[in-house]
């Protein structure tokens, strides 16, 4: 791996922002941030957290397409955009012990329930899907390493870690035994019919094991809208009762967007050619999904009646339209196929769409919070150099992973000629 | 001492752990709690009231809560350390404290109010809390528990009073906040501030009786009070009731706040998980045999048609 000036750049943010979290703690919370009793969330739970969050929506996203949905021909894409959420998510657990007071106490989470409290279910998602993601990912490794009877192993015991995983995830969130058995019993369902021989098992991915994925997936990125639920600190043109459903809409709108800017770039840094035959096909959903966020997020507006918010004059107002203007030229490009063909063209649109995602997440999290009996909270320099360490960091580990494990399916510099991706793909798990 | 014995906080929790009880054998967690049920619930608990029209802004309560808490506050901080009408002072160190409202064109109206934990009947720091760090004793009391908290600071996004605070400058940092002297009221003694007023604008007792109180109160000089009692319905009800001679939001209470419990907000989207988690399990499933089944077929005519 040669050391480039832009590699240097990310290793000096990374350092940087190592040294500054040794100083949050160090000194504590208030030294490091500009974050008080009024406004005592701010950048890192906007941008690490649920941001963050919803950028790692590809891995599901990908995952659901090429497991469930019969889009095999996406297959070389899952495992880069996999990687990419668990990274994600290991970044953001690093991230949010960072932000919490006492992270030494998080083990509580395990045994101390609370199963009214959405930050209870959020917890419980994170540990459980980057499980998931972990188990998800454990194939790339075990082939590096040729550990076949350890790969035979893993596909053996998963179906049954995911029965028991998601079980005990439904008793915690419910109390309820009824549900537990229900869940179960439906999980079970498939199983048995694949051990049967009545379905087919997915030869590369345990099938529980993706479904497992996706709903904690769906769980997570909703949960993270239901958090805001219980505030009435965050203003009209973000607060709203279908917030849960509105940030699983956007999550699975910037899933496709996110594997195109990673599929993009990478193969950019790292002198290949990107697989633009399967990223073009995946920005064709996108133009609906970005239509139907735009309808759900302006319907709402409507249906509440506080469309007319959008027109006082204010930086949180400001900050709404960006995210609009963001969502209409993602759409319009999207919807403009003689743009999509070219590169730069497929990549400004997803970069728009992801854009516009971050600035909604950070709407909710930041901008839209108002607690008028404090002065207002504008991040310090810290926490941005904090953050910007942890994207490093994650840089870093991509960057890493793709030099010495099996990530992508065409070496680095082949032609972008079409490979049919499932024999390749099946010979190896063979 | 005071009316209030050891055997009544302990009936007063064991009466609402029976009712606790019996929520957990007939489980509805879809179903809303209606405010009325919730004034049942916290009746027979530990609960407050302040009499703003008695309060003459002496601050005994200020002190003895300091000194009982353990808060480390010299009295000459806590007689300088703010300006009398911040109704945001509360603090790591500072639980309680009076503040001070006078219309500028009427110095008759001078009038004081209480600030501190307002110990919900259904609190929104309770229900936000992802470990139970913070509780809801059966007896009334919302207390704190560090051994479990995270430092997430959840509770202070939820909290429409704007009551825990954070140890910001700690590397240990505790959410802190009053605890309506708990451990006090468990040996049978009153919450100090109360012990501690010597005009009588701070009662306590039971929720019920304090409620009464607080409505015969209006009712004997119906011009000396606003006909509201602040606690009563607010945010579902709470167990530190207020009375006053003027509206609440002149005296720097937050207003229009609604009479559901705050839990209500969370609770459709958290009662849906079960519905998402099985109905995904079913959807999934279904979709994955269905496409695979028609790639199988699809493949079985191409190879005939070879």
């Amino acid at each position: 791996m040669k050391i480039t000036r832009g590699l240097a750049a990310v290793i000096v943010l990374a350092v940087l922002g190592l040294g500054l979290i040794a100083f949050r703690f160090a000194a504590g919370l208030g030294a490091a941030t500009n974050l008080s009793d009024g406004y005592p969330w701010g950048f890192w739970i906007g941008m690490d957290i649920l941001a963050g969050i919803a950028l790692a929506a590809g891995g599901f996203v990908i995952a659901g397409i090429v497991h469930l949905f019969g889009g095999h021909r996406f297959h070389p894409l899952a495992r880069p955009a996999i990687l990419t959420a668990l990274l994600g998510y290991l970044l953001f657990i690093f991230a949010l012990m960072v932000d919490l007071g006492r992270p030494w106490n998080i083990w509580w989470a395990l045994i101390s329930w609370n199963h009214y409290s959405p930050m209870f279910e959020v917890a419980w998602c994170v540990m459980f899907y980057t499980g998931v993601l972990i188990l998800e990912f454990t194939p790339a490794v075990l082939e590096r390493l040729r550990w076949e009877r350890m790969h035979r192993l893993w596909a053996q015991a998963v179906p049954f870690f995911i029965l028991g995983l998601l079980s005990l995830f439904t008793y915690a969130m419910t109390d309820s035994p009824r549900w537990t058995v229900a869940v179960l019993a439906i999980l079970a369902l498939w199983e048995a019919l694949m051990r049967t021989g009545v379905m087919r098992r997915d030869r590369q991915m345990p099938v529980l094991l993706i479904i497992a994925g996706v709903i904690f997936s769906t769980l997570h990125q909703s949960s993270l809208g239901t958090l805001f639920l219980i505030t009435d600190k965050l203003g009209p043109l973000w607060y709203t009762p279908i917030l849960p459903a509105l940030f699983f809409l956007s999550a699975v709108m910037v899933g496709p967007a996110m594997v195109i800017v990673e599929g993009l770039s990478s193969a950019r840094v790292l002198g290949r050619n990107p697989e633009l035959d399967l990223l073009r096909p995946l920005g064709q959903a996108m133009p609906y999904l970005l239509a139907l966020y735009l309808l759900v997020r302006l319907g709402d507006l409507i249906l509440r009646g506080v469309v007319l918010e959008t027109m006082r004059p204010s930086f949180a107002t400001g900050w709404w339209w960006i995210e609009i203007l963001l969502v209409l030229t993602a759409l319009a490009i999207f919807a403009t196929p003689e743009l999509t063909r070219r590169r730069r063209g497929l990549g400004l649109g997803a970069w728009a769409a992801v854009v516009a995602v971050v600035v909604h997440r950070c709407g909710v999290a930041m901008v839209g919070i108002d607690v008028p009996e404090y002065a207002r909270y504008v991040p310090a320099w810290s926490e941005v150099l904090i953050t910007a360490g942890v994207i490093a960091l994650g840089v870093l580990g991509f960057r890493l992973a793709v030099e010495f494990l099996p990530i992508y399916e065409q070496p680095a510099a082949a032609s972008p000629a079409r490979v049919p991706s499932r024999p390749a793909a099946a010979a190896v798990h063979a | 001492m005071s009316s209030l014995s050891r055997r009544a906080f302990l009936q007063a929790g064991g009466v609402a752990a029976a009712e606790a009880a019996g929520a957990v054998l007939v489980p509805d967690a879809a179903a809303e709690t209606p405010a009325q049920t919730l004034a049942d619930q916290a009746a027979a608990q530990r609960a407050m009231l302040y009499d703003s029209t008695l309060c003459v802004g002496c601050r005994a309560c200020e002190v003895a809560c300091n000194e009982d808490n353990q808060l480390g506050r010299t009295t000459e901080e806590i007689f300088q350390g703010r300006p009398a009408e911040d109704v945001r002072a509360l603090a790591p160190d500072v639980f309680t404290y009076v503040t001070f409202h006078q219309l500028e064109a009427d110095p008759s109206s001078a009038a004081f109010g209480k600030v501190q934990c307002m110990h919900c009947i259904e609190p929104a720091c309770i229900s936000s809390c992802p470990v139970a760090a913070l509780h809801k004793t059966a007896e009334g009391p919302v207390v704190w528990d560090g051994t479990r908290c995270l430092g997430c600071r959840y509770c202070m996004m939820a909290c429409p009073f704007l009551v825990p605070r954070f140890e910001w400058d700690s590397r240990n940092p505790r959410i802190r906040k009053c605890d309506m002297c708990y451990d006090l009221q468990a040996k049978g003694e009153q919450p100090a501030c109360v012990a501690a007023c010597p005009t009588g604008a701070l009662k306590s007792g039971t929720r019920a009786e304090l409620l009464e109180e607080a409505r015969r109160r209006i009712a004997e000089k119906p011009r000396g009070y606003v006909h509201h009692v602040y606690g009563e319905l607010e945010a579902g009800g709470t167990n530190f009731l207020h009375v006053a001679a003027r509206p609440f939001d002149q005296l720097g209470y937050r207003r229009n706040l609604p009479t559901r419990s705050y839990r209500e907000y969370t609770r459709p989207a958290m009662s849906t998980i079960p519905y998402v988690i099985g109905g995904l399990g079913l959807v999934l499933g279904t979709v994955r045999w269905v496409t695979d089944r028609r790639d199988q077929v699809a493949r079985a005519t191409d190879e005939e048609d070879r």
